[in-house]
């Protein structure tokens, strides 16, 4: 194992001196907070913004005010319909015996006007209706037979910011792994050969199962710094920002049960990347091409991450717990959202993704111990 | 001759489907120089990279100071040390933490690696850029990093591939003295090149191989026979 240590210290140190993966490492520290709070700012912007509703007609008693108090601005237009496509958000013609609205839903605008529009008609309705039947000495209770009360299980708010951590996080947890030992792998493979180092590197008695193994390990320690560095990053610019669904003045936090399932899915992605792609760069002549070779596999990676955004009441059975990179973004799902960890679950997607790591290091070695290695270039 | 250190038996490598070496045969001996000639295509580097155990041979036997290159690899690496013409360096390590790195992977003791490491530093006289980030080096320089990384865990067999190819004339002068350096010290140094004036000064013994085959050996001399010079001996050799 001596010559693993000699091997993986060296490379780090190559690692730590190379610009692209420090600069790789760097950008992912500040890109986080960058986004989070650009989403933080345009989301608050959102829901305090006034939006404007055209109108024709007489403004039936009391319902401007309401609107006004929902940061609805009411503007008299000749056309209300003509209006709505682009002079205001809404288009309203008012009519002795209804309301004619007009919108345009491909604007979010228009939407998030029409959201308020409904709901203070709704509320509107309400009062009137109630105000009728008290004139006439009835209870306005009648208008709600059934009253629900609400007890949710758990914290509205806390769910909110579960559900957006539960697709972050898995996102640049998957992406940082694979982003920040991409440049470290190639340079350590396709890089070598490159730089016509390789043959040295193979001349010397060190085995070469042992010398891969330094390379893997150096690859998966750059991976883990990049992936701690991002998601650190993105905790401590969530605990200062606040986002949509956080209820405002509340800020986002990981529990306490999702930290220790994150970092040991982080280890198991990180050795299985660093495998693939140290076995994808040994088969490249050159960083260029090593380069050609990784990028699929990034977009090939990510694609499981967005099941969560698309799906997010997505409930598997075990088996699709065997799927790599899936099952790791559903682990940590289930840790984020239920606060618990699903220990038949977590123990399949330890065994499909320490054997993809396996079969990788396999193919790696393989690759490694080749004629053609040397021959091709 | 002296006591054999490589003997060479019959060679065969084929490359895709390029048959490179077509039952090659040779012995170098312990204490001289002994040349690889032939022209670009020969199959000197594919000779070369056998006998260090990065090929295995398709056909008959390399043996290294009674180690097989087959059955006993590492034992064969740990016996030699090569330097070819593609100086290949880690760019973003220093000269001296090159040639450190290669000392440790060749199994250099801990308790003695700063002494070989400074000793062959000086030995090189590579004091004044040792500390240097190689990727600053001159190629002369960087050479000498190359060198100093085949022999600092003191092997008895040295290869050298085209070593001055991409050297300039001082450059260069300091590799050929190296080689007869080495030889005085009892090692086996194989020079393979294309440069037969080089060779004819150098060498103590020599073969040609030509398309993968031994075409002549012997003593430069020998070789050389009743023609002017080792150039046209291989020029008639070769057409022939």
């Amino acid at each position: 194992m001596r010559a693993a240590w000699i091997v993986y210290r060296k490379e780090l140190v190559e690692i730590l001196r190379d610009r692209r993966t420090l600069m790789a490492i760097g950008l992912s520290a500040l890109a986080t907070p960058i986004v989070l709070s650009i989403i933080s700012q345009v989301s608050t912007k959102t829901a305090t913004q006034a939006y404007t509703i055209g109108y024709s007609g007489e403004i039936p008693a009391g319902l401007d005010v309401l609107l006004t108090s929902v940061g609805l601005k009411l503007e008299q237009v000749d056309d209300p319909a003509a209006a709505a496509k682009q002079q205001v958000d809404l288009g309203i013609a008012f009519e002795p015996s209804q309301i004619d609205e007009y919108y345009d839903p491909a604007r979010q605008s228009a939407q998030i006007a029409d959201t308020r529009l409904q709901t203070v008609l709704g509320q509107y309705d309400a009062a009137k209706a109630a105000a009728a039947l008290q004139e006439k000495g009835v209870d306005p209770g009648i208008l709600t037979p059934l009253k629900v009360v609400a007890h949710p299980l758990s914290s509205p708010v806390k769910a909110a910011e579960n559900a957006f951590l539960s697709f972050f996080l898995p996102y640049i947890l998957i992406t940082m792994i694979l982003t920040g030992g991409f440049s470290a792998a190639l340079d350590s493979t396709a890089g070598e050969r490159e730089r016509r180092t390789l043959e040295s590197l193979l001349m010397t008695p060190a085995p070469r199962s042992r010398v891969l193994l330094g390379k893997i390990g150096a690859v998966t320690t750059i991976s883990l710094v990049a992936a701690v560095v991002a998601i650190g990053s993105m905790l401590v610019a969530l605990s200062q920002i606040s986002l949509p669904g956080s209820g405002g003045a509340a800020h986002i936090s990981l529990n306490a049960v999702a930290v220790p399932v994150m970092v040991w899915v982080a280890l198991l992605l990180a050795v299985g990347f660093s495998s693939l792609t140290l076995a994808l760069g040994t088969l490249a002549r050159s960083f260029r091409q090593g380069q050609a070779y990784v990028t699929p596999l990034y977009f090939i990676t990510i694609f499981p991450a967005s099941i969560i955004l698309f799906i997010p009441d997505f409930n598997p059975s075990l088996a699709y717990y065997l799927i790599p990179v899936l099952n790791a973004v559903l682990v940590l799902r289930d840790a984020i959202v239920h606060n618990s960890v699903a220990w038949p679950a977590l123990i399949v997607t330890t065994i499909s993704l320490a054997g993809t790591g396996l079969l990788s290091w396999f193919a790696t070695l393989r690759l490694f111990t080749r004629e053609a290695l040397l021959t091709r270039s | 001759m002296t006591e054999a250190a490589v003997t060479v038996d019959r060679l065969r490598k084929t490359l895709g489907k390029n048959e490179v070496l077509r039952g090659i045969s040779f012995v170098a001996g312990k204490g001289e120089i002994f040349g690889l000639l032939g022209p670009n295509g020969a199959g000197k580097t594919t000779t070369l990279r056998t006998i260090c155990t990065l090929l295995a041979p398709d056909a008959g036997s390399i043996n290294v100071l009674g180690f097989d290159t087959r059955s006993a690899p590492q034992d064969v690496r740990r016996r030699v040390g090569v330097v070819t013409a593609e100086i290949g360096v880690y760019p973003r390590l220093s000269a001296r933490e090159n040639i450190t790195y290669f000392a440790q992977l060749s199994e250099v003791a801990d308790g003695d690696l700063r002494r070989r490491v400074d000793a062959v530093i000086e030995r090189l006289d590579m004091s004044s850029f040792a500390r240097q980030r190689a990727e600053s080096l001159s190629s002369g320089q960087k050479q000498k990093v190359a060198i100093a990384r085949a022999i600092v865990h003191d092997p008895p067999v040295l290869m050298f591939d085209e070593p001055t190819s991409n050297l300039d004339v001082l450059a260069s002068k300091e590799i050929r003295d190296f080689m007869v350096e080495s030889k005085g010290r009892g090692k086996c140094v194989i020079f393979s090149t294309h440069v037969l004036h080089d060779a004819e000064r150098l060498c103590d013994r020599v073969t040609i191989i030509h398309k993968g085959q031994v075409v002549a050996g012997g003593t430069p001399a020998e070789v050389r026979g009743d023609r002017r010079d080792l150039e046209d001996a291989f020029l008639q050799l070769v057409e022939s």
